[in-house]
């Protein structure tokens, strides 16, 4: 009888918690911290919660506080979206949303339009740019979609740019072999067909996509097709963690390949884990400096960073701060929407169109300038582009190595994507 | 002794037809037809957390109901169900989108379509026992899976697809006010249904089935037909199941349907009760809000001292996941019988208070 008086006391804590009322500006903030993608989304997810009770301890927008509603929804699209019902409708309706994954993003894409609801996602899809759905690639109009960074597939034609200089710098004979590699889900796959297109253009061989899923494993099936097929340019579409196994497993087998991951595809962490197999890896990134990077605007994200770790002392990896990037964003469109007739929707959405080269107040040097217009939502086609450098051991703490020097992300070059109307959408 | 159901004095039954009616008693009849009348009052007080919990409880309810029918009725085992959910939710999206059939008929249209696909797994499964037939149901799990995760044409592949909402004569349910009472009409329909299955004589054939096929096969039950066809009901009931989700959700994603699902499923008609259609719907809104009670603890518990002092931090969602596994292996320990069982007793406890026997 014990687990029935177990039941009743929290289904009655239930009742208690459900009933809570809001009198300030709702959020719904949905993460990732036990699914597929939770290695990179747990720090994102820590950028912007630290951020918003920042923003909260600052006063909130114009003196109104955000109440925000986190959620993890283990990377799962369903889950994601009956949270987001319980979000969208009745009295706390959510003013915004921070959102995460490609497949719930998507998804949610024609009802967060339908609602006015602003989402800014962790996903970074192309089909999400365009606000119209004018696009030449049947994109669906997905005006109330917005994020911080480069879209996938942006990043994908910034990195391929780079990749044919860097073929012909090393004197590269014949045509370099491109392949891109993920697993069969909506995230891997939105910037399959847009890189794949412009690799050929720019006198790439493209090879035929290779599988590997979201979780790590034991990928040297997969290396050995590379290696068989002498690729020179590989696409990593997943998250981190299911990279880290590649990168090591092609390290064993000795597949020679110039491995591009995407914004989620390598972090500090991440080159902590594959220690001498990440040696090399190219990547995007989404802020001017690292943790460890000079610039005005980190000295406001140190205080951030002191919102869930009081002692000041942890290393943020570069997922936390373009979080913080992100949230930030959402913060000055509210702060307009305010003055501007109210924290709505359609408000908010009015307030990303107004400022060009867009940085956050107090992130100077951190954030990326980024504009957003009625008609485009490439919020930035500056590409940067960096390597991530291993030297020696990696057996400390990630403070420490990249303190030493022994794991470097450094910056080979910007490349700015030009921004074709023909590539809106996709 | 206490497991008998008591009938009280004074009601007497003369005849067999009063002798196997759906309710023994008149007050367990208008008790159930006010709990209907007193759902139908739910969308006046409640709010859309509670309802969605309900709705959920809902379409789950039946598709459980259909696993119910297989294993807690016929006898037979199968770990594939969340498939045909899927599948129903699918078909019913498809046959919308695609072939344009209004959303209204598309959701039994999906049930019978979901019992064909039903049919076909159930034909080798139904000349299998145990263990194979086990095996054999998890194939068509992730045959369907990944069927689901292929055919683009049917299901939008891994991108998923969209589901119209149910609109009829003009009005769209598309709240969880409206949408509740399609999934409560659809629940009561399809609960009457199954119940008055067990009346009939294939109803009976099938619990002779379960209870020892070959008494039943000398009796002259066909064992292959029966279990073949209790495989084609359990997936008509998981197809309307799958549809009901599809047009409340309006998304359907291949995500959704993996084995775990299955054994969630599974872990409903255990913990309501094997063989008992009340139970059914027990088991299932105990599953359903066993992750959302767990949920509210995990909240309470996040940044007080438990927090800090086991450093949780970002660990905290795994503990909900982790509660939800112990409360359900605590329940299979203590309550084996399932949640109908515990019912029966209760109400024998209080008919012969204060005797105990």
């Amino acid at each position: 009888m014990s687990i029935k008086t177990a039941l009743f006391a929290t289904s009655a804590l239930l009742l208690a918690t459900s009933a809570t009322a809001y009198a300030d500006i709702p959020v719904g903030h949905l993460a990732d911290q036990s699914g597929a993608t939770s290695d990179v989304g747990v720090p994102y997810a820590q950028g912007v919660a630290d951020a918003l009770a920042y923003i909260n301890s600052k006063g909130g927008i114009n003196g109104t506080k955000l109440a925000v509603d986190t959620v993890d929804y283990g990377y799962q699209a369903p889950r994601a979206i009956s949270q987001y019902k319980k979000w969208s409708s009745g009295s706390d309706k959510i003013a915004a949303l921070q959102g995460w994954g490609t497949a719930d993003t998507e998804a949610l894409t024609g009802f967060v339009g339908k609602d006015e609801i602003p989402a800014y996602s962790g996903s970074y899809s192309g089909h999400l740019t365009d606000p119209t759905g004018k696009g030449p690639h049947g994109s669906k109009p997905a005006p109330y979609n917005f994020f911080y960074g480069p879209s996938y597939s942006d990043a994908l034609r910034g990195m391929l740019m780079w990749a044919a200089e860097d073929w012909k710098k090393q004197g590269g004979q014949g045509k370099p072999k491109y392949v891109h590699m993920g697993a069969n889900h909506p995230y891997p796959n939105a910037p399959k067909d847009a890189g794949e297109q412009l690799a050929k253009e720019l006198g790439f061989e493209v090879l035929p996509a290779v599988q590997f899923a979201l979780t790590p494993g034991d990928y040297t099936a997969q290396c050995l097709t590379l290696k068989q097929s002498g690729v020179n340019y590989a696409y990593l579409g997943n998250t981190a963690g299911s990279n880290i196994s590649v990168l090591k497993a092609c390290q064993t087998v000795g597949a020679k390949v110039q491995f591009m991951g995407n914004v989620w595809g390598m972090d500090e962490n991440a080159a902590k884990a594959a220690g001498a197999a990440a040696d090399g890896v190219v990547f995007p990134m989404r802020t001017a400096v690292t943790w460890n990077g000079d610039a005005p605007g980190m000295k406001t994200l140190k205080d951030i960073s002191k919102m869930s770790d009081a002692a000041g002392t942890a290393y943020r990896p570069v997922h936390y701060m373009a979080g913080v990037c992100t949230a930030f964003i959402m913060k000055e469109a509210m702060d307009w929407a305010s003055k501007n007739g109210g924290v709505t929707g359609p408000n908010i959405r009015k307030a990303m169109y107004q400022k060009k080269d867009w940085v956050p107040a107090g992130l100077e040097g951190v954030c990326v300038p980024s504009t957003w217009t009625e008609n485009d939502h490439r919020g930035m086609t500056a590409v940067n582009i960096y390597r991530a450098k291993v030297g020696g051991d990696t057996g400390a703490g990630v403070d420490e190595l990249v303190k030493a020097g022994t794991i470097k992300l450094e910056k080979l070059t910007t490349v700015d994507v030009p921004r074709k109307p023909e590539w809106l959408g996709w | 002794m206490a497991n008998i159901s008591i009938i009280p004095s004074g009601d007497f039954k003369t005849s067999y037809g009063t002798d196997t009616t759906i309710f023994p008693t008149k007050t367990s009849r208008n008790f159930a037809i006010l709990g209907v009348v007193l759902l139908l009052a739910c969308p006046a007080f409640m709010d859309r957390y509670w309802l969605s919990l309900l709705i959920q409880i809902g379409y789950l309810g039946i598709a459980a109901l259909g696993l119910n029918i297989l294993v807690g009725f016929t006898g037979q085992i199968s770990i594939g169900h969340s498939a045909f959910f899927g599948f129903g939710a699918f078909a019913s999206a498809w046959l919308n989108n695609s072939v344009g059939v209004p959303v209204a008929l598309a959701i039994p249209l999906a049930g019978v379509v979901t019992t064909l696909v039903g049919l076909l797994f159930g034909m080798p499964a139904a000349r299998l026992k145990g263990l194979y037939l086990a095996i054999a149901t998890l194939a068509a799990q992730y045959i369907l899976q990944d069927f689901f995760a292929r055919a683009d044409w049917f299901t939008g592949g891994t991108a998923g697809t969209i589901a119209e909402p149910l609109t009829l004569f003009g009005f769209a349910f598309d709240t969880d006010e409206s949408y509740f009472y399609v999934v409560l009409v659809a629940m009561v329909v399809m609960y009457l249904l199954a119940t008055n299955l067990m009346r009939t004589r294939d109803g009976r054939a099938l619990v002779a089935v379960r209870d020892h096929y070959l008494s039943a096969e000398i009796m002259g039950i066909n064992l292959t037909k029966y279990r073949t066809m209790s495989f084609g009901i359990s997936a008509f009931y998981a197809g309307i199941g799958g549809a009901l989700y599809a047009h409340y959700l309006q998304f359907v994603s291949v995500e959704g349907f993996t084995i775990l699902f299955s054994i969630q499923f599974l872990g409903m008609i255990i913990i309501g009760g094997l063989g008992s259609i009340m139970g059914t719907l027990m088991g299932t809104a105990f599953m359903v809000f066993l992750p959302e009670a767990m949920q509210a603890l995990t909240k309470l518990v996040s940044g007080t001292a438990i927090d800090t002092a086991l450093n949780l931090k970002d660990n905290i969602a795994f503990l909900r996941e982790m509660s939800i596994g112990l409360v359900i292996i605590l329940f299979l320990v203590f309550e084996p019988d399932g949640l109908a069982h515990r019912w029966k007793q209760i109400k024998a406890y209080w008919k012969l208070y204060p005797f105990s026997h």
